[in-house]
C-alpha cells in the first residue's frame, strides 16, 4: 500500500497561537462561568481568583489574537486568501460542504475539500472563521477591555449604551464562542480517524485523504 | 368680676415678662441672625441656615448644646460651651470608645453637628468625604490596589463604611450623576439640586424620576428616566450603602471575601433606592421596585455587579445559544455512530 502523502498545513507560529488560544479560551469560559454564576459554580477557590485568572486569560488571548493577526497579515500575507470565502465558495462550495456534513458523510463519501497551505479551510470553515476571528473575537476582546476599565472609560461605556448592554454583549458573545467551541472540537474529529485533523495542529503535518475521482462528491 | 380678673392677669404678665424672652433666646433664629453671616462671625463660626434647620440637632435648639450662652453673648465675654456628644449619643460613644479609631479622631473630626444627618439622608460620596479628610484618596486607593481587583471602581461605588464598619445589611442606592463633558477621564459628579430643579421645570425634583409622585419608583419609571432624551447628560450610579451605621470600624471577615457582595446570585440584591439631592444638602431616598436592578438592560443601564445583579432572561438566552452548539456534536454524532458501518466499508475499498 502506497504511504499516504503528507502536507505541511500548520506552521509553527500558527500552532503556538492555536494552543495558546485554546488554553486561554477554555480558561475564560470556565472562569467566566464562575464569575457569572458564582452560586452554582465554584471551580476556583475564591471569586477573586476566578476574576484574576479570567482577566489574565483575557490578556493572553488578546495578545495571542494580535500575534495571529500579525503573522497572517504581515509575515505570511495570506490572511484574506485563507479566511475570506471566494465567489466560488459562496456559490457552490458552502452548499457542497454542507451536503457532505449533513448527508454524504453518513454514506461514507470522502470530504470534498482537500486542504493545502494556501487553502486549508473548507468553504464552511472559511465563513465560520471569518465571523469568529473578524467579528466575534474582536468584539469579545473589546467588551472585555471596557469591562476591566470601567472607571476611566465610563463615558465610552455610556456611549455604547451602558454597563448592562456591555455585559450582555460580552456574555452572549461568549456563549456564541462556547457554542462554536463544541462544534469546532466535534468537527475536528471528523477526519479518517478521530485524531486525523487534530494531529496536524500538534505536528504541523496532515495526511492527505485519498481522492476518489470516481466518486460523485469528489 | 375684678376679683376674678386679677388672678388671671398675673400669670399672663409673668408669661410675657419671663417665658417669651426665654423662648426667644433659646430659638435658633436669634443665634442665626449673626451666625448665618460670615461677615459678622467669620467663616469658622458661620452656620448654614438651610442645612442646619433640617438636622435633628436643630430641633433641640442651639442652647441645648451651647449651654453657657447668655442673653449678653458675645458681650459677656464667655466662650460658648460645647456639648459632650456622649450626653445624648451614649451607646454610639461607648461603641466608638472601644474602637481602634477613637485614638485618632474625636466625634467632631468626622461629624459637623450643624450638618450631621442619618445615613439615608447623606450621599455615599459625602460619607466618603468625611473619611478622606484624614485618609488621602490616592494613598487609600494604592493600599487597596494591593489586593482588590477593579480598585478604582470599588472606591467610587462604595462608601468606606460599607466595609469598614460592622454594618451587616447593605442596599443598592442609586444617585443621579451628571456625565462628564469629555470622553475620557473622571469628570462625572453627583447632580446638584439646582441642576435637578432646572430639569424639573417647577415641579418637585422627585418627579424627574418618580413621575406619578407616589414615593415609589417602578421599573417602568426607571426605564422612562433612562430613555428620556432630556436626561441624556444624567445617569444613575449605584452604590452599596449600609442601612445601619456602626461606630466600631471593624472590617468584618466577610468583607475580605468578594462573595459577600458578588457571589450571592440575583436573589440577594433586590432592594434598591433612588437618592436625590435636596435644597438643604441632604438626600431624599425613594424606594425602587424590588428587583429593578436585575432588569436586563434599561432599568439601571449603568449599574451592574458581577455575580449579583445579572438578568435571568439573558441567562436563558445564553444557555439556548450554548445548547445550539451542542446540536452538532449530539445530533451529528448520533447519526455518525449509527452509520459508522458505511465508512468502514468505504475504507476497505
Amino acid at each position: 500500500m502506497e504511504p499516504a502523502r503528507k502536507v505541511y498545513l500548520q506552521p509553527t507560529p500558527v500552532r503556538i497561537w492555536h494552543w495558546l488560544n485554546a488554553f486561554g479560551i477554555v480558561t475564560l469560559i470556565v472562569t467566566g462561568a464562575q464569575i457569572r454564576f458564582p452560586e452554582y459554580i465554584q471551580l476556583f477557590s475564591g471569586y477573586k481568583s476566578a476574576i484574576l485568572l479570567h482577566n489574565t486569560a483575557g490578556l493572553v488571548v488578546a495578545v495571542s489574537f494580535s500575534l495571529w493577526f500579525f503573522y497572517y497579515g504581515v509575515v505570511a500575507r495570506n490572511m484574506l486568501k485563507i479566511y475570506v470565502p471566494s465567489k466560488d465558495d459562496l456559490r457552490f462550495g458552502i452548499g457542497r460542504q454542507a451536503k457532505f456534513y449533513l448527508l454524504t458523510y453518513f454514506l461514507g463519501w470522502p470530504n470534498p475539500h482537500h486542504p493545502t497551505p494556501e487553502n486549508k479551510f473548507n468553504p464552511m470553515q472559511k465563513s465560520a472563521y471569518l465571523a469568529i476571528m473578524f467579528v466575534l473575537m474582536p468584539l469579545i476582546a473589546l467588551t472585555g477591555i471596557l469591562l476591566t476599565n470601567v472607571s476611566p472609560l465610563r463615558e465610552l461605556v455610556i456611549l455604547i449604551g451602558g454597563l448592562k448592554i456591555l455585559v450582555a454583549a460580552h456574555f452572549l458573545l461568549a456563549c456564541c464562542l462556547c457554542a462554536f467551541l463544541f462544534t469546532h472540537v466535534y468537527l475536528a474529529t471528523l477526519g479518517r480517524t478521530p485524531l486525523a485533523y487534530i494531529k496536524p495542529m500538534w505536528t504541523g503535518w496532515e495526511e492527505e485523504e485519498p481522492d476518489r475521482h470516481s466518486h460523485p462528491a469528489a | 368680676m375684678c376679683i376674678h380678673r386679677e388672678p388671671a392677669f398675673l400669670p399672663i404678665l409673668l408669661f410675657l415678662t419671663f417665658v417669651i424672652p426665654a423662648v426667644a433666646i433659646a430659638g435658633n433664629a436669634d443665634c442665626l441672625v449673626c451666625h448665618a453671616d460670615a461677615d459678622a462671625v467669620g467663616e469658622t463660626f458661620r452656620i448654614d441656615h438651610l442645612t442646619f434647620d433640617t438636622t435633628a440637632h436643630a430641633a433641640l435648639g442651639c442652647r441645648e448644646c451651647h449651654t453657657s450662652v447668655t442673653t449678653d453673648h458675645p458681650g459677656d465675654g464667655i466662650a460658648p460651651s460645647k456639648a459632650d456628644c456622649r450626653g445624648c449619643h451614649e451607646a454610639i460613644s461607648a461603641e466608638y470608645a472601644r474602637s481602634t479609631h477613637q485614638a485618632n479622631a474625636d466625634c467632631r473630626d468626622c461629624h459637623n453637628p450643624h450638618v450631621a444627618r442619618g445615613p439615608a439622608a447623606v450621599s455615599g460620596a459625602d460619607m466618603n468625604r468625611q473619611c478622606e479628610s484624614c485618609h488621602g484618596r490616592l494613598d487609600t486607593t494604592l493600599r487597596h490596589a494591593e489586593w482588590l481587583p477593579q480598585t478604582d471602581l470599588h472606591m467610587a461605588m462604595l462608601p468606606c463604611i460599607s466595609c469598614h464598619t460592622a454594618s451587616e445589611e447593605n442596599v443598592i442606592t442609586l444617585y443621579i450623576i451628571r456625565r462628564s463633558d469629555t470622553l475620557l477621564g473622571d469628570g462625572q459628579r453627583l447632580a446638584t439640586y439646582p441642576e435637578l430643579k432646572e430639569l424639573a421645570e417647577g415641579k418637585s425634583i422627585s418627579s424627574l424620576i418618580d413621575r406619578n409622585e407616589d414615593d415609589y419608583i417602578s421599573l417602568t419609571e426607571l426605564r422612562m428616566f433612562n430613555s428620556d432624551p432630556e436626561n441624556r447628560m444624567l445617569r444613575l450610579q449605584g452604590m452599596i450603602t449600609p442601612e445601619a451605621v456602626t461606630h466600631d470600624f471593624r472590617t468584618l471577615d466577610n468583607r475580605w471575601d468578594c462573595s459577600f457582595c458578588h457571589a450571592s446570585g440575583p436573589g440577594a440584591r433586590q432592594t434598591s433606592y433612588v437618592s436625590l439631592a435636596r435644597e438643604d444638602g441632604s438626600y431624599l431616598r425613594i424606594a425602587a421596585e424590588k428587583g429593578a436592578v436585575l432588569d436586563a438592560l434599561y432599568g439601571t443601564p449603568d449599574f451592574y455587579m458581577v455575580g449579583a445583579t445579572r438578568s435571568k432572561v439573558l441567562d436563558v438566552i445564553g444557555m439556548v445559544i450554548i445548547a445550539g452548539g451542542m446540536v452538532m456534536p449530539v445530533g451529528h454524532g448520533t447519526l455518525r455512530f449509527l452509520t459508522r458501518k458505511n465508512r468502514e466499508h468505504k475504507e476497505e475499498e
